[in-house]
């Protein structure tokens, strides 16, 4: 499987973290979406007309849309879905308000900054009600004690909202959710999430 | 001492103990001031200064192991007292006990922590049997909630009523406070959850 | 804000990309930038023009009186290597202490773990620094740290060497072991623009020597090490950086930013600095 990815990209993220947590092998394909737009350019557009990263390519297959991947991803691995629509869409709503409000600050991306971090802190919001209540039932992971895709894809714009200016000091269920995930084996960062260095003592 | 709406202000809680778990660190402001809350391997809880001394960089972003809390930039360790007792950078170098992060004294009690934030000078507030339910972040001072509820300004909010809530306010900022939330032992958790959401609808839309 | 602070070069834009207008911030005023028949073209608001220079593939303007020429970098000219444009990234910090974190190595095992350092491999060892007075600039020599994965054309560990040369105050030059050429070195800049003394916007740019790695991956290589700093830059206290000693408590490691803070306090520069310990 081939991934058209961008190192800083949250949904290209989804997918390398996704492949990683189920050991599956993906040959990355670099392409420079910042500064040169290469997303964009004739040779990426035949590909995606949609202009969009990112892109997985499984011989024949090609999709452009992050869910698709996940789904893919994970056809053969059902203890990973379970009731994920909802929380798919979700993850799009995370990516349209905290997603944007982090391009906009790191890369400056033009946005109505004040809109997308006021609908992102209301988002998050709901996820920590909804995380709380989980763990009121004895559970860590949106769907059940177990990690599914529905985890995978809202996870990093979750976990990237400082970079866009929304704080994830007051939400003690996300970020116990997150820890959860980061501990996870086979787990991969990506730059903005640290490495959890609890896990390995120093000699 | 520690004034806080006017009065002297000891005790105040910054968190559910279960929300604070075991070799982990969380950020807190209190009244503007930024406090790093972690728990050691052994359970101790432990309310510091959010500044590394080597380089300002936050110690809430940092990481607990063992018995000590290393600022995730350099990798500093800092014991249960505050010392610096190892830098990577330095192995074999004997830190000097001038290297110290600022602490304050800090208490669970009744399943919530709290924190002195000058000398200490009386109890720790008494939840009683209450069960924990959440902390909620709302944006409104803590002056106004307490107006809210008719009650006096006071670090724990005891309200009698269907739920037998207690609620300890942490003010963050003069327009925000970290509600942390109690009830009745017996309690239904989401249903009080639901209800102390809607509180907040209601202090925010005012 | 002291008036010398303005009396250098700072960069403001890539000349690749200087086709679309572009408006931003230098020390809190607003400037644009376009390009016509005569070529780039900086304006303050007031519709005045500043003179620019074109260099390491950037625009280069001034909202003041420098007295010298932009530093030049003989080396970067070497044949065969790739210049790379990383394109720019916005801190929430002061520009100094994005040239500060620039020039610490005793982060690495823990901010780029397993690419620049990784524990137990954390001690620094003692390297020489220096004011060169001729060209009133710092330099860092002989640094050396273990790196798992030293560049994106590194196979395995291995022991970099290291110099840092400071040219300017928003502007560092690491000079690196190549790993394809182990007689050269290869040329990492970090280029800050002042947006307020609180904000910048960081341009690095690369010389390397690589045959192996397309331009899309020495490019992400090196955002991926900026971003992984980033996160760092927005969590110090005090924003500004602290030139007068008391607040923070240096050690051997750190000999190259107490020079840089020696040097910024020696030629006046105050922007996005703190002078009182507060």
């Amino acid at each position: 499987m081939i991934l058209h990815d961008y190192v800083l990209s949250a949904s290209c993220y989804k997918i390398r973290l996704m492949a990683a947590l189920s050991g599956q092998q993906l040959e990355l394909q670099a392409v420079n979406f910042h500064p040169a737009r290469e997303h964009k350019s004739p040779e990426m557009l035949k590909l995606n007309p949609g202009g969009t990263l990112p892109i997985l390519r499984d011989e024949d297959l090609i999709m452009t849309d992050s869910s698709d991947m996940l789904r893919h991803l994970t056809r053969n691995l059902p203890e990973w879905q379970g009731d994920d629509d909802g929380w798919l869409d979700f993850a799009r709503t995370l990516n349209e308000t905290l997603g944007m409000a982090r391009l906009h600050d790191v890369l400056g991306f033009e946005v109505d900054i004040d809109a997308a971090r006021k609908r992102g802190v209301h988002l998050l919001r709901l996820l920590e009600a909804h995380l709380t209540e989980q763990r009121f039932d004895g559970m860590i992971f949106l769907t059940g004690d177990t990690p599914t895709i529905a985890d995978i894809a809202c996870f990093p714009n979750t976990a990237l909202a400082p970079d866009g200016g929304v704080s994830l000091d007051v939400y003690p269920s996300i970020r116990l959710w997150m820890r959860a995930l980061r501990s996870l084996p086979g787990f991969i960062e990506m730059p903005g999430i640290h490495r959890l260095h609890e896990l390995e003592a120093a000699e | 001492m520690t004034r806080l709406w006017g009065i002297v202000l000891n005790w105040i809680a910054v968190g559910l103990a279960e929300d604070i778990p075991v070799g982990t660190v969380v950020p807190r402001r209190v009244d503007g001031l930024d406090l790093a809350i972690w728990r050691s391997g052994l359970g101790r809880f432990h309310a510091w200064d959010d500044r590394c001394p080597h380089r300002g960089m936050r110690l809430s972003h940092g990481f607990v192991r063992g018995e000590v809390l290393a600022c995730i930039y350099h990798g500093w360790q800092y014991d249960l007292d505050g010392a610096c007792d190892y830098i990577p950078a330095h192995p074999d170098l004997t830190p000097p006990k001038t290297i110290c992060a600022n602490t304050y004294v800090c208490e669970p009690r009744n399943q919530a922590l709290w924190v002195a934030l000058g000398t200490v000078n009386g109890d720790v507030p008494d939840i009683g049997d209450r069960i924990p339910i959440r902390s909620l972040d709302i944006s409104c001072g803590a002056p106004a909630i307490a107006r809210y509820f008719d009650h006096p300004q006071d670090p724990l909010i005891v309200l009698n009523g269907k739920y037998d809530l207690a609620i300890a306010l942490q003010p963050s900022t003069s327009r925000s406070c970290f509600a942390h939330v109690f009830a009745g032992a017996g309690q239904d958790k989401k249903i009080v959850s639901r209800y102390v959401e809607k509180l907040r609808d209601e202090l925010e839309a005012a | 804000m002291s008036d010398s602070s303005k009396d250098h070069w700072y960069p403001v834009g890539l000349l690749s990309d200087i086709y679309t207008p572009r408006q931003t911030l230098l020390f809190g005023q607003e400037i644009s930038l376009t390009h016509d028949d005569t070529g780039f073209v900086v304006k303050k608001s007031s519709g005045a023009s500043l003179p620019t220079i074109e260099r390491f593939g950037h625009l280069w303007t001034s909202l003041g009186q420098p007295d010298h020429d932009l530093f030049v970098i003989p080396e970067a000219n070497t044949p065969g290597r790739h210049l790379v444009d990383v394109g720019s990234v916005k801190v929430k910090c002061s520009p100094l202490r994005a040239v500060e974190n620039f020039l610490d190595i005793a982060h690495f095992p823990f901010i780029h773990t397993d690419i620049l350092g990784a524990e137990p491999h954390t001690e620094v060892d003692r390297y020489k620094v220096e004011i060169r007075e001729g060209v009133d600039e710092v330099w860092a020599t002989k640094v050396k740290f273990f790196q798992p994965q030293a560049a994106k054309s590194a196979e395995g560990g291995i022991i970099t060497e290291y110099m840092y040369r400071v040219p300017a105050p928003t502007c560092a030059v690491l000079y690196k072991t190549c790993p394809p050429r182990p007689k050269e070195w290869d040329i990492i800049t970090l280029f800050v623009q002042p947006l307020t003394e609180e904000w910048c916007e960081v341009w690095p740019w690369m010389a390397l020597y690589d045959d192996d790695s397309t331009m899309a991956e020495m490019v992400s290589f090196q955002q991926l090490i900026f971003m992984q700093d980033r996160s760092i830059l927005e969590n110090q206290i005090p924003l500004k950086l602290p030139l007068d000693p008391g607040m923070e408590t240096p050690t051997q490691a750190d000999m190259t930013s107490v020079a840089y803070r020696r040097w910024l306090k020696r030629i006046g520069y105050s922007y996005g600095a703190q002078m009182v310990a507060a």
